[in-house]
């Protein structure tokens, strides 16, 4: 009897835990499809429409655009962030060299830096250049926050890799660089597919840099939202379509890096 | 010869990254919070002040308060986020398909952008068509026609909320890291013995966690004291002052008003105080191993 009772108060838990995870996510997606008289109602019964997100790709939204910077700036910065990441990950996780301790350190306390004091000089050096509001202003930041984080976590999947394969082609004659190119990178590939995608959802998802270095061209999702804050109030409707756009090719990244990623986290953070 | 040298090579590139991108702003900010510079006046610094800007600061009311909202924010959504996260962990370490289920979706709150979780809660707590807002008045009558976001109390209650919700999945992955890296021998012989689960969890595994949940905690106060996002898209740091934290007050100083030298000092304070608690907290962590492996 209280076996059952603890099951099902156990069940209960997980149901409402569920509930409390899914419910802001669910309801912005049924926000989105529906008319913007619906919107503004609690009722679950109203026609599905496809107008909101017609809306938001027209004129004066160009959520379009906004998806394309959003895209190009995430993928730049990851494309640059994570090879110079996995080399040096590599060479902190296998070399014992002077310094390596202090160097590591000073990399991991970058992180802990303020994302408020980095933009600042940015901006003015940006607005000296004439680069405000440039996709290429925007890339630049974001490595800052980026790189040092993919670091750690590369060298945390690189560390949990046995060194036998590659002493043993070592021994066979073959260079440093192609053990790394040959035998380490493919071992690695899962952990830093994982980075990967993590440095696109961290860079996808930032929200400081682009509102202070964006004001029309390189506008990105994020902050695109704030746009539909207009004198005739929060439009709520248009608002939910553009959270749509934002989580919806997040999401599927997130779920596919789900196993990998508790593992990731784990073993940088702890060791 | 050359494979002496390549460890240095494997580094540089990265090296590069952070020092353009994060030792250079900030000894760049650093010399400049030392300068007077009035961006709307002048496009170059203009002279040295000393220690003004950082003087001023510690009079200035409105920076004072930012960082007594800081400081409310970061104490409540840390405590909450580490406990749920713990009790998450503990629930779902457990075999079973609703666990894995939750364990799953438990990403999304991760995944998604911080500005839009401000923007949905704000959404859903408008006190005459928000879902959440509705729904507490229709459960507690009491509850009914509460302007949310206009009550400074409960706009940071509110603002909180969001916060937890975004972090407590991370934690929770991360407190299943470590339940998953402690031994059970110790667990299942309580458990022979009869010991009874809340004797097992406060007795023998919440002191194994140790370590653990002090890298939780540190790392969640660092993320709390850089939450910015929200602030934006949930209360614009309202009502009044009352959700104006100190990153989003340096904000406003650098790029509404426009007073570099200002914000820099401001920026500084908040690197400081974030500097500081990571000494520490490499420190605890060092201490912690040493008794460990003692």
């Amino acid at each position: 009897m209280r076996k059952t009772l603890s099951y099902l108060a156990e069940r209960a838990l997980l149901v409402l835990i569920s509930i409390v995870v899914l419910f802001p996510i669910a309801w912005m997606f049924l926000t989105a499809f529906k008319q913007p008289r619906d919107a503004y109602s609690l009722s679950l019964n109203f026609e599905p429409t496809l107008q909101n997100f017609v809306t938001v790709f027209s004129d004066p939204w160009n959520l379009g655009s906004m998806v394309m910077n959003s895209v190009i700036v995430a993928t730049v910065t990851v494309a640059i962030a994570v090879p110079c990441a996995a080399l040096a990950a590599y060479s902190f996780s296998r070399f014992r060299v002077k310094g390596r301790k202090f160097l590591f350190f000073l990399i991991l306390s970058t992180q802990f830096i303020p994302a408020v004091v980095i933009v600042l000089p940015f901006f003015l050096m940006f607005r000296q250049l004439d680069m405000l509001d440039t996709r290429f202003a925007l890339i630049i930041v974001n490595l800052a926050i980026v790189t040092p984080f993919v670091i750690w976590m590369i060298k945390g999947f690189i560390d949990a890799i046995p060194t036998d394969s590659e002493e043993a082609a070592m021994i066979d004659g073959a260079s440093r660089l192609r053990v790394i190119k040959d035998i380490v990178m493919p071992m690695a590939a899962p952990g830093i597919m994982t980075s990967s995608i993590f440095c696109f959802i961290l860079t996808w998802n930032e929200f400081l840099f682009a509102l202070i270095l964006s004001r029309r061209d390189a506008v990105t999702l994020p902050v695109g939202l704030v746009s539909f804050r207009t004198e005739r109030g929060d439009l709520w409707e248009l608002m939910s379509a553009a959270g749509v756009m934002i989580t919806v090719p997040i999401f599927i990244m997130a779920l596919f890096i789900q196993k990998h990623f508790t593992r990731g986290m784990t073993a940088g953070a702890v060791k | 010869m050359k494979d002496r040298l390549l460890p240095y090579w494997l580094l540089i590139p990265a090296f590069i990254i952070v020092l353009a991108t994060t030792i250079y702003p900030l000894a760049y900010s650093f010399i400049t919070s030392f300068r007077a510079w009035d961006l709307t006046k002048s496009r170059r610094p203009e002279g040295f002040v000393g220690l003004d800007n950082y003087i001023y600061a510690a009079s200035e009311s409105q920076f004072l308060n930012s960082l007594w909202v800081t400081f409310i924010f970061v104490i409540t959504s840390v405590i909450l986020t580490v406990i749920l996260a713990m009790a998450l962990a503990l629930l779902l370490r457990r075999k079973g398909p609703m666990h894995t289920f939750t364990r799953i979706i438990l990403i999304l709150p991760f995944a998604m952008s911080p500005a839009l979780i401000g923007v949905s809660y704000r959404f859903m707590f408008n006190p005459e068509f928000g879902v959440i807002a509705n729904g507490l008045g229709a459960v507690f009558p009491a509850l009914q026609g509460v302007p949310w976001l206009a009550d400074p109390q409960l706009a940071m209650g509110i603002l909180v909320l969001t916060d937890v919700w975004h972090w407590t999945p991370y934690m929770t992955f991360m407190c299943l890291g470590g339940l998953a890296s402690i031994p059970r021998e110790t667990e299942e012989a309580a458990r022979i013995d009869g010991a009874s689960n809340l004797r097992i969890i406060f007795g023998i595994i919440l002191p194994q966690m140790r370590g653990v949940i002090l890298v939780m905690a540190v790392l969640k106060t660092i993320f709390a004291l850089k939450m910015f996002d929200q602030v934006v898209t949930l209360t614009g740091g309202g009502p009044g002052t009352s959700t104006e934290t100190l990153a989003y007050f340096i904000f406003n100083v650098g790029f509404r008003w426009f007073d570099m030298g200002y914000a820099s000092a401001l920026a500084w304070i908040l690197t400081a105080i974030m500097m500081f608690i990571s000494i520490w907290y490499v420190r605890m962590l060092l201490s912690e191993r040493k008794m460990a492996t003692a």
